[in-house]
C-alpha cells in the first residue's frame, strides 16, 4: 500500500503531540509537513524534533508540497469549519479532532462540503481504539450482563487551559460567547467541550441515542476560569438505559505552558472509568489503569505514570484504511452529531434548570 | 502460547513498521528457565527473549529512572508470586530485571531456599544498589500471580503497583452470577493475545527492529543464567556468590 502523504495542521491541540510517534513511525504514512498556528505553536512544535519541515502558512505548506493528501486538523474548535471547507476544496482528507463545531449550523456546512468533496473525514474520538473499552464492548455483547440497565462513566482530567488557552475562551471553544445561564459570570466552553468521549462511548455501548440529559454546573474550582470546570450530566437513552457521567476538569494541574513531568497537583492527570449494569451483571472498568506511580522529580508527589497509550495508532490505521479503501470511518461527521446534540443539550439544561431533550 | 498466531502478528507488526529483518518465534526447551520462546533470527542466530523488558510498567520504571524522576536510586524491592514457575524461572525474570531496572551488573546474590517452592535473595549491584529479590512457586494452580517492584531512591520511590495496595489491580472488574473475573488488556495491536504472548511478541519485534540487540541479550541471558545457578547454589554451601566487584 502506497503510503499516505499527511501533515498536521495548527499544532494548538492539546492532543497535538500525541500523534507525533505514530506518524513518524507508520510506515503507512508518510508526515511530510506541519504548520503552526502561530509562532509559539511553532516552537513548541520544535522542542519535540520531529524531523518534519514546519510553516507558518497553509498555502505555502501546500504550495511547497502539492502531494500532501491528508491532515490532522489540530487546531481550536473555531478554526475547523474553515479549515474542513480549505481541506474539502484541496481534495484532501480530514482526521477532525473531537469536536468539529458545536454550531449546528456549520456543522452542516461541513457534512456537506465533505460530501461534495468525496473526501474521508474521521473524528478524532481515540477511546474507540482503548484495548480496555474493546473489552468492555465485548463483555456487552456477549450477552453475560444481560439486558444493559445503567451506565455510569467519568471522563475527568486536569485543565488544559494553561498550555492551550483557546480551551478557555468561550469563542475559540464553543465557538461563540453565551452566558451558562442567567446571572451566571460564566460561559459555554469548558470542561464538557473537553469531554465528549463518555457522550459518544455510551452510545456506541448502549447501540442507542439520547433522550434526555440534565445537567448542573458546580462553583468553578478554578475561581480565574470564564467557562465551566465542574459539570454533572445524567439522563437517558432512548432504549431505556440510564447513564451518569461526569465530564469535569475536576482534576487540580500546575499552569505549565508545555504539558510535561510536573503537569499535576493530584496524582493522576485523568480518568475514564466506566461502570455499567446489567440485569445479570455489572462490570467496573478504568480506561487508562493500572500503571506506575512515584513520588520522584519535578513535584517529590505522589503521580500516577500512564504505561499505555496505544489509541491514536488505531485512530491512524483507521483513517489510512479509509483513505486507501475508499472506506467511511466509524466515527464519520454524521454519527457524531448526536454526540454533539447530547452535549449542547447540557449545555441547554443548565440554562433552564430542566431536563433537556436530545 | 499459540506460536502460529503469534508468528503471524509478528509478520503483521514487521509489514506495518517496515522492518526487514526477519525471523520465527520457537518454544524454548521445556523446564527452561527464560522467558519460555526464543527468537529464531534469519541472521542464523538462536535470540533468547527477554520480554519483560518491553512490558510497559518495567518499561516506565526504568524511564523513571533514566529521565532523573527519581535521582539516586538505593534500593530495588522486587517480589513475584506464581503457580506453575520453577524458582529458576522466577529468578531469572527477577535477577534480570535487577540489572535492567538497576542499571548495573550484579556483583554478589545471597539467597534462602524454603524448599523448591520460595526463594529470598539479597542481591548487590556493582554500583552498590542493593535488591531483595523474593519469589514464590507457591500459590495454588489457577491463582492469578502477585508481583510487586519498587525503586527506592534518595529523590522519590517508583512502584508498578498503587500505594497502600497488596495485589494487582486489574483494568476490568467482572461480576455475574458466574463469579468475579477480571481482565487487563494493554496493547490494542495485538488485543486478544495473553499478557504472556503480548510482550514475546514485542519482545520479538524490538529484537528484529534493533538487530543490536541481539548479541546484548544474548549476553545477558547467558550471565543471567549463572547468576540464577549460583544464587540457587548459595542455600546449599552458605556462601555468598560473587561475580565481581562493586565499583
Amino acid at each position: 500500500m502506497k503510503p499516505v502523504k499527511i501533515a498536521m495542521v495548527s499544532l494548538t491541540h492539546g492532543h497535538t503531540r500525541k500523534y507525533y510517534q505514530t506518524l513518524r513511525e507508520n510506515s503507512k504514512l508518510d508526515w511530510v509537513a506541519s504548520c503552526a498556528e502561530d509562532e509559539r505553536a511553532k516552537e513548541v512544535y520544535e522542542l519535540y524534533k520531529n524531523g518534519v519541515p514546519c510553516y507558518l502558512s497553509i498555502d505555502e505548506m501546500f504550495e511547497k508540497h502539492p502531494d500532501i493528501e491528508a491532515v490532522v486538523l489540530a487546531s481550536a474548535n473555531d478554526k475547523h469549519l474553515e479549515q474542513v471547507k480549505d481541506c474539502a476544496r484541496r481534495g484532501v482528507h480530514v482526521l477532525s479532532m473531537k469536536i468539529p463545531t458545536f454550531d449546528p449550523k456549520e456543522y452542516d456546512e461541513m457534512v456537506e462540503a465533505v460530501e461534495k468533496a468525496g473526501i474521508v473525514c474521521q473524528v478524532e474520538l481515540e477511546m474507540h481504539y482503548n484495548p480496555v473499552v474493546k473489552r468492555l464492548q465485548e463483555i456487552i455483547e456477549s450477552g453475560k450482563l444481560g439486558k444493559i440497565l445503567s451506565v455510569q462513566a467519568t471522563n475527568i482530567t486536569l485543565s488544559p487551559v494553561w498550555a492551550f488557552p483557546w480551551q478557555g475562551s468561550p469563542e475559540a471553544s464553543y465557538g461563540k460567547r453565551v452566558p451558562l445561564r442567567d446571572g451566571d459570570p460564566r460561559f459555554r466552553g469548558g470542561a464538557l467541550c473537553d469531554h465528549p468521549h463518555i457522550f459518544d462511548l455510551i452510545r456506541w455501548l448502549t447501540k442507542s441515542d439520547f433522550d434526555f440529559v440534565y445537567s448542573e454546573v458546580a462553583p468553578n474550582i478554578r475561581p480565574d476560569l470564564e467557562v465551566e470546570d465542574m459539570i454533572l450530566a445524567n439522563g437517558k437513552m432512548k432504549n431505556g438505559v440510564i447513564f451518569s457521567l461526569d465530564p469535569s476538569w475536576s482534576i487540580a494541574e500546575n499552569k505549565l505552558k508545555v504539558p510535561g513531568p510536573g503537569w499535576e497537583v493530584f496524582p493522576k492527570r485523568m480518568e475514564v472509568n466506566v461502570t455499567i449494569t446489567g440485569e445479570k451483571g455489572v462490570v467496573a472498568c478504568d480506561c487508562f489503569g493500572p500503571n506506575v506511580y512515584h513520588n520522584g522529580a519535578p513535584n517529590d508527589r505522589f503521580t500516577v505514570q500512564y504505561t499505555y497509550f496505544d489509541e491514536w495508532i488505531g485512530l491512524i490505521d483507521e483513517f489510512v484504511a479509509c483513505i486507501r479503501e475508499h472506506k467511511e470511518p466509524k466515527i464519520n461527521l454524521k454519527w457524531h452529531r448526536g454526540t454533539i446534540d447530547a452535549m449542547n443539550a447540557c449545555y441547554a439544561s443548565i440554562q433552564t434548570k430542566a431536563p433537556a431533550k436530545v | 502460547m499459540d506460536l502460529t498466531k503469534m508468528n503471524a502478528a509478528l509478520q503483521e507488526l514487521r509489514s506495518k513498521y517496515a522492518v526487514a529483518n526477519n525471523g520465527e518465534i520457537i518454544a524454548a526447551p521445556c523446564g527452561d528457565m527464560g522467558a519460555g520462546a526464543i527468537l529464531k533470527c534469519c541472521c542464523g542466530k538462536n535470540i533468547p527473549l527477554l520480554p519483560w523488558r518491553k512490558e510497559r510498567r518495567f518499561f516506565e520504571l526504568k524511564n523513571l529512572v533514566d529521565t532523573n524522576t527519581l535521582e539516586d536510586v538505593s534500593t530495588l524491592r522486587f517480589a513475584w508470586m506464581a503457580s506453575g514457575k520453577t524458582l529458576a524461572q522466577l529468578l531469572y525474570r527477577e535477577l534480570d530485571l535487577c540489572e535492567f531496572i538497576g542499571e548495573s551488573p550484579i556483583v554478589s546474590i545471597f539467597a534462602t531456599l524454603g524448599g523448591d517452592k520460595t526463594a529470598n535473595a539479597i542481591v548487590k549491584l556493582a554500583d552498590t544498589k542493593s535488591c531483595s529479590v523474593e519469589c514464590s512457586a507457591g500459590l495454588p494452580k489457577g491463582a492469578e500471580e502477585i508481583d510487586k517492584h519498587e525503586i527506592i531512591a534518595r529523590r522519590g520511590i517508583g512502584c508498578d503497583r498503587v500505594v497502600d495496595s497488596q495485589i494487582p489491580m486489574s483494568s476490568i472488574y467482572e461480576f455475574t452470577e458466574d463469579g468475579e473475573k477480571r481482565y487487563t488488556d494493554v496493547d490494542t495491536e495485538l488485543y486478544g493475545f495473553s499478557t504472556e504472548e503480548i510482550w514475546l511478541i514485542r519482545a520479538a519485534f524490538e529484537v528484529l527492529s534493533k538487530p543490536e540487540l541481539a548479541d546484548i541479550w544474548i549476553k545477558a541471558d547467558s550471565s543471567i543464567r549463572k547468576k540464577v545457578a549460583a544464587a540457587l547454589e548459595t542455600e546449599k554451601n552458605g556462601a555468598v556468590a560473587l561475580f565481581g566487584k562493586e565499583d
